[in-house]
């Protein structure tokens, strides 16, 4: 549960509750301002350069946006703070609102420019700028806090204008018409809240049960200081509270029984108006919300709620045990790091096995002091506690009041996690006061003060009869209150406020202006001369030039780090004119019409090969490199981690590859040599069908693929064939297709990444290609599992298939596609499409880990979703047979994975939705006959 | 928002003779730790109708300042004697605190201050001239007066820089409130930002 605010001091800052504080008083409140709740800053967010206007948490909390005067609306990772999705561009003038909508498709922003857009979060990109309404718009006003109705069908502006009066444009969902507005307000509209129920009429008792339409409430508070609340079902508003204030209304806030409002304004004090249900109707259930939100857009994680299984009939306590369970863990560990914190707190509190009383005692004995350079002293201060969560100990919080500040900025409501945006961080105001006004406001006080500190002081000096008594006397204490608000001429820095005029602020911006482009020019000036450098010596340049080419070049050699070696991408796209001699050079026999070449691999005079960089090993080749009775030899070294070993070949080496395993030669004449990793010769050389294209070795297996376009991958440890010259002219059939990357996994499975962005690999065991991955798969992008992403982000599961897919899938903007354009049936089955073939994808590239990844998500998409029989299938292949039997087809293990730890992993996230309470029993009682054997 | 709160200020050695020295126990807390110093000042106001009078009897840097709650006792010699206009010497007058960062000030903490003869004689027959040996200095410590201000906690550096990655293109939309670089020859000048003037008391 977090609160965010938003300030002009350019920052947002995300809150936290900190639950282990009690109330405490402010210090210097006397006791009387007493914070119930003490917050937390947890994430500072910097990103905006100007003051921030409005923040606003999406549907589903997995969004935080904000915007500010600097025209910009930026959308933060509510899950990783202070991570920034987007920026908002697009608005020209100062962002003065925000809402969502209510299930999460978009985002709409209100500014200056007299316009208001709605944007998608899909790609973040601008779905409609409605500027229509706007366009007679003077003036300005503080705000401009625009609201989307609960059941998502109306957007409603603030500040618009029809016939020269000021509106609140009604802006349709449906093709974002603008027909209706709200009328009435004499100034303009600066903040329109929509109650977050919906409503339906409350059913008389005796009269006929006609259901009504539901209809939403809204709120619009306006310049003129007053309050109107409409219902979507009536015509005129519900009820207008005139001179509710002395200023414009600065915000509008709800409480989450909607029958509560609270509305602040500008002249510092807060309203709390109170509804009964006979006013507004009979709020829905979160359920039946749901349904309506479900009817209209399909399902979406906004939607979702823990609410829709309340109803279920537990069957087997064990479920409910099993939950039970899974929270007392999740408690322990929380109480376990409250405890370390706690401890940690304590340890600050008594440091050295002082008390803080002890320590208070000495404290002025025992502070360094020091003296800076020029003389002044500096204390260095004693350090009595830690700053994190501020889950502090309460014995120690109770001697020392807690801050005033902190107070000061937090006045939303407590348990929603949608939030009354805070303007400013000046409390309570919802905006800057001016400081006369505040200072006024002060004096008044500061006269209550002096009184009371007649009466303060005369207590506890009781000897002393007070000298405060003569009106003469209380003349200069007025004179002192002034002394405590205004900073005094003392203090170096203290700024007469009141004397600064805008012109001063402009002359002074001007000033900065000025600052800011002087460096600009020397920095253009002196690129100028980097450009006349070349002109004078353009002999010198070319010489650069050339150093850096050959840098270059060298690079491209080395230039295979690898820090996965089960894995070796390679480009094939380049094709070297030296290839054509190259193959003349071979001496091959020709193939018989071949449909492909493949390039192929010129002859280098010497050449180096990184093979992994941790353990750092590399091959060296050196060709004809001594001439032995007119046989030219070449020599290959190697070298790992400094053992060194070298060996002679005859022939030229085209190419070499190696692994933590196995290095190969491949020599002219199609021959292909491996090596142990200490040299030794493990095959006689193995003779090509064609000349060498691509070498490639993982772990124990050489996968060759010859300029004939065939491929073969042999285990050299247990001397098998894995693929034996598989043909690639069925997946390269296209006519201009290119082979852009090449993986041989660690189980020898070859994967084939295609210029189209396909990708296939070679199943040995049914001797076919298959389609692991195409980038123009459209399942990919209307399938929307976000919902079950574990907690943590394990979308970083790395493997093959990851590899080969590339990361973009994974993107967030990817998965913002989750609400989007498609019917929800449509997402729903494109999603489990898209989860099935990843699993099948990484089941065939025997990638385990990506396996169970993947297993385990499509599993959590089937629990979320409710789709009973295919889990069932799941759990039924992953249990198997209770009761052996001999002619049983089952495999205990999938890719090296136990089948039943796996089931094991399932039955959390099967435990999770009480609907499948019988599946899990079923299987957890198998489970345990099992272990019991 | 301020990075730095004052969470309490206790008042040593109160009542105590007008010659001793002023002692205050400041604990406050710090939610990101401090490039540069804070530094606090105690001021005595000699006479309410002049500042002309104020002394600023000590001032100290105070650092580091990691996050966190810290404490220290800031001392500070009594007020010369010679500097204060007689006829305000007995009775009220004002002692604050205040704490700057980057020379500007954030929080002031003023306190009442009653100087005044212990002895019964002396205070029915105030000599003309004030014996301040024999003045007993009391301080109202349970009503202080605090007043907050805004002001700019980032370093003057990061806000060059930040105006220098502004985009131009949105340089229009630059805020009224922007907060001026130090540095600029004005002494801190602070445009736009209003003191946040949150006075805690009744």
């Amino acid at each position: 549960m977090y609160l965010a605010s938003g300030g002009d001091d350019k920052l947002i800052m995300v809150w936290k509750r900190a639950t282990y504080i009690g109330p405490s008083t402010v210090f210097s409140s006397s006791g009387k301002l007493a914070n119930v709740e003490q917050w937390r800053c947890v994430s500072i967010l910097r990103s905006h350069s100007g003051d921030v206007m409005d923040v606003a948490w999406s549907p589903h909390d997995a969004w935080l946006a904000s915007c500010s005067v600097d025209n910009t609306v930026v959308i933060w990772n509510a899950v990783k703070f202070p991570e920034i999705l987007a920026t908002l561009r697009g608005h020209s003038g100062l962002v003065k609102g925000l809402t969502w909508d209510p299930v999460g498709k978009y985002i709409a922003s209100q500014a200056d420019d007299r316009s208001l857009k709605v944007w998608r979060t899909l790609d973040w990109q601008l779905e409609t700028s409605i500027t229509k309404p706007f366009d007679e718009c003077g003036g300005t006003t503080h705000v401009l806090r625009l609201s989307w109705s609960p059941d998502g069908h109306y957007l409603v502006s603030a500040h618009a204008m029809n016939n020269s009066g000021p509106t609140a444009q009604i802006i349709e969902r449906e093709g974002w018409k603008t027909n209706m507005d709200f009328v009435g307000h004499r100034k303009a509209v600066t903040v329109v809240k929509f109650n977050p129920k919906i409503f339906k009429k409350k059913q008389k008792n005796g009269s006929s049960a006609k259901p009504s339409c539901p209809y939403c409430c809204c709120a619009v508070g306006s310049k003129d200081r007053s309050l109107s609340v409409w219902l979507t079902c009536l015509k005129r508003p519900l009820v207008v509270i005139h001179e509710l204030f002395d200023k414009s209304i600065m915000d509008i806030s709800w409480t989450l029984n909607g029958l509560g409002i609270l509305v602040c304004s500008m002249d510092g004090s807060v309203a709390f108006l109170d509804f009964s249900q006979d006013e507004l109707g009979d709020p829905l259930s979160e359920e039946e919300k749901s349904r309506i939100h479900q009817s209209t857009y399909g399902k979406s994680l906004a939607i979702m709620t823990e609410a829709q299984l309340s109803t279920a009939v537990i069957e087997n306590p064990e479920m409910l045990k099993y939950q039970r369970r899974q929270q007392q863990q999740q408690l322990d560990q929380k109480s376990t790091t409250a405890r370390e914190t706690g401890s940690t707190a304590s340890v600050a509190g008594v440091v050295n096995g002082e008390s803080l009383e002890d320590i208070r005692k000495n404290l002025l004995k025992k502070q360094v002091e020091t003296r800076t350079a020029d003389g002044r002293r500096r204390i260095t201060p004693l350090c009595i506690a830690q700053l994190d969560t501020g889950d502090f100990s309460t014995a120690f919080f109770n001697s020392i009041p807690l801050s005033g500040s902190l107070a000061g900025t937090v006045l939303t409501s407590h348990s929603s996690p949608q939030l009354l945006p805070l303007d400013s961080s000046t409390p309570a105001s919802f905006g800057t006061k001016p400081s006369t006004e505040s200072v006024a406001s002060a004096r008044p006080a500061g006269d209550s003060v002096s009184k009371d500190s007649v009466n303060a002081t005369s207590t506890p000096a009781a000897s002393s009869p007070s000298v405060l008594t003569t009106p003469s006397k209380i003349e200069p204490m007025k004179a002192f209150d002034s002394r405590f608000t205004e900073r005094s001429k003392a203090t170096p820095g203290a700024p007469a406020l009141a004397s600064l005029t805008p012109t001063a602020v402009e002359r002074l911006k001007e000033q900065s202006l000025v600052k800011e482009l002087r460096p600009r020019d020397v920095l253009e000036s002196s690129s100028d001369s980097d450009e006349k450098v070349p002109v004078a010596k353009p002999s010198s340049l070319s010489k650069r030039k050339l150093d850096l080419e050959v840098e270059t070049v060298e690079k491209k050699k080395k230039g295979r780090p690898r820090k996965d070696s089960r894995l070796m991408p390679m480009s094939l796209s380049m094709q070297s004119p030296a290839a054509l001699t190259a193959e003349k050079d071979a001496m091959c026999l020709s193939v018989p019409a071949p449909a492909l070449k493949l390039p192929m691999p010129g002859p280098q005079r010497a050449f180096t090969l990184q093979v992994s960089s941790d353990p750092s090993m590399y091959i060296e080749v050196e060709n004809e490199v001594t001439t032995v009775g007119g046989t030219k030899l070449s020599r290959l070294k190697c070298s790992r981690e400094g053992k060194e070993w070298e060996t002679v070949l005859t022939g030229r080496i085209l190419t070499a590859a190696g692994s933590c395993d196995v290095v190969c030669v491949a020599c002219e004449k199609r021959l292909l040599s491996v090596f142990s990793t200490c040299g030794r010769r493990l095959l006689p050389p193995i003779l090509l069908p064609s000349p060498i294209s691509t070498l490639h070795c993982t772990g124990s297996y050489v996968m060759a693929l010859t300029a004939a376009a065939t491929l073969s991958v042999w285990d050299v440890h247990r001397q098998v064939v894995v693929v034996k010259e598989e043909p690639l002219h069925s997946i390269l059939a296209g006519s201009d297709m290119t082979v852009s990357q090449i993986l041989l996994t660690q189980h020898g499975i070859p994967v084939m990444n295609l210029s189209d962005g396909k990708a296939y690999c070679f199943n040995p065991s049914l001797s076919t290609w298959n389609l692991v991955s195409d980038k123009q798969d459209s399942l990919a992008q209307c399938a929307d599992f976000r919902s079950s992403l574990p907690p943590q982000d394990a979308m970083l599961c790395s493997g093959p298939l990851a590899i080969v897919q590339g990361r973009a899938s994974t993107s967030s903007g990817r998965q913002a596609a989750r609400l989007f354009s498609v019917p929800h049936a449509v997402q729903r089955e494109a999603t489990l499409a898209y989860l099935e073939s990843q699993v099948a994808a990484a089941l065939t590239l025997q990638s385990s880990h990506e396996y169970r990844h993947w297993l385990l998500l499509y599993a959590r998409y089937l629990v979320n979703e409710g789709f009973e029989y295919r889990l069932r299938e799941i759990c039924k292949d992953l249990l198997g047979p209770v009761h052996s039997s001999t002619g049983s087809q089952w495999e205990s293990t999938v890719v090296g994975l136990r089948k039943r730890d796996l089931l094991k992993e399932l039955l959390p996230v099967i435990g999770q939705n009480l609907r499948f309470q019988r599946l899990f029993t079923e299987c957890q009682e198998q489970l345990d006959i099992l272990r019991d054997k | 928002m301020a990075k730095v709160s004052v969470l309490n200020v206790a008042v040593l050695e109160n009542p105590s003779p007008f010659h001793s020295p002023f002692r205050f126990e400041i604990s406050f807390e710090c939610n990101e730790a401090l490039t540069d110093d804070l530094e606090w000042k105690i001021i005595y106001v000699g006479s309410a109708e002049s500042e002309e009078f104020d002394q600023i009897l000590d001032s100290v840097l105070v650092g580091p300042v990691p996050a966190g709650r810290h404490m220290f006792v800031f001392q500070a010699d009594a007020p010369n004697p010679s500097l204060i206009p007689e006829t305000d010497a007995v009775g009220v007058t004002v002692v604050l605190i205040t704490c700057t960062y980057h020379g500007q000030e954030f929080i002031r903490v003023g306190y009442y201050v009653n100087n005044e003869y212990p002895n019964p004689e002396l205070r029915e027959n105030p000599p003309l001239k004030p014996d301040f040996s024999q003045l007993q200095r009391n301080i109202l410590a349970s009503n202080p007066r605090v007043t907050r201000f805004h002001i700019n906690w980032d370093n003057n550096t990061d806000r060059l820089e930040a105006i220098e990655n502004q985009d131009p293109a949105l340089g229009c939309g630059f805020p009224l409130s922007c907060t001026p670089i130090k540095g600029l020859g004005l002494p801190g000048c602070i445009p736009g930002l209003l003191p946040e003037n949150s006075m805690d008391c009744i």
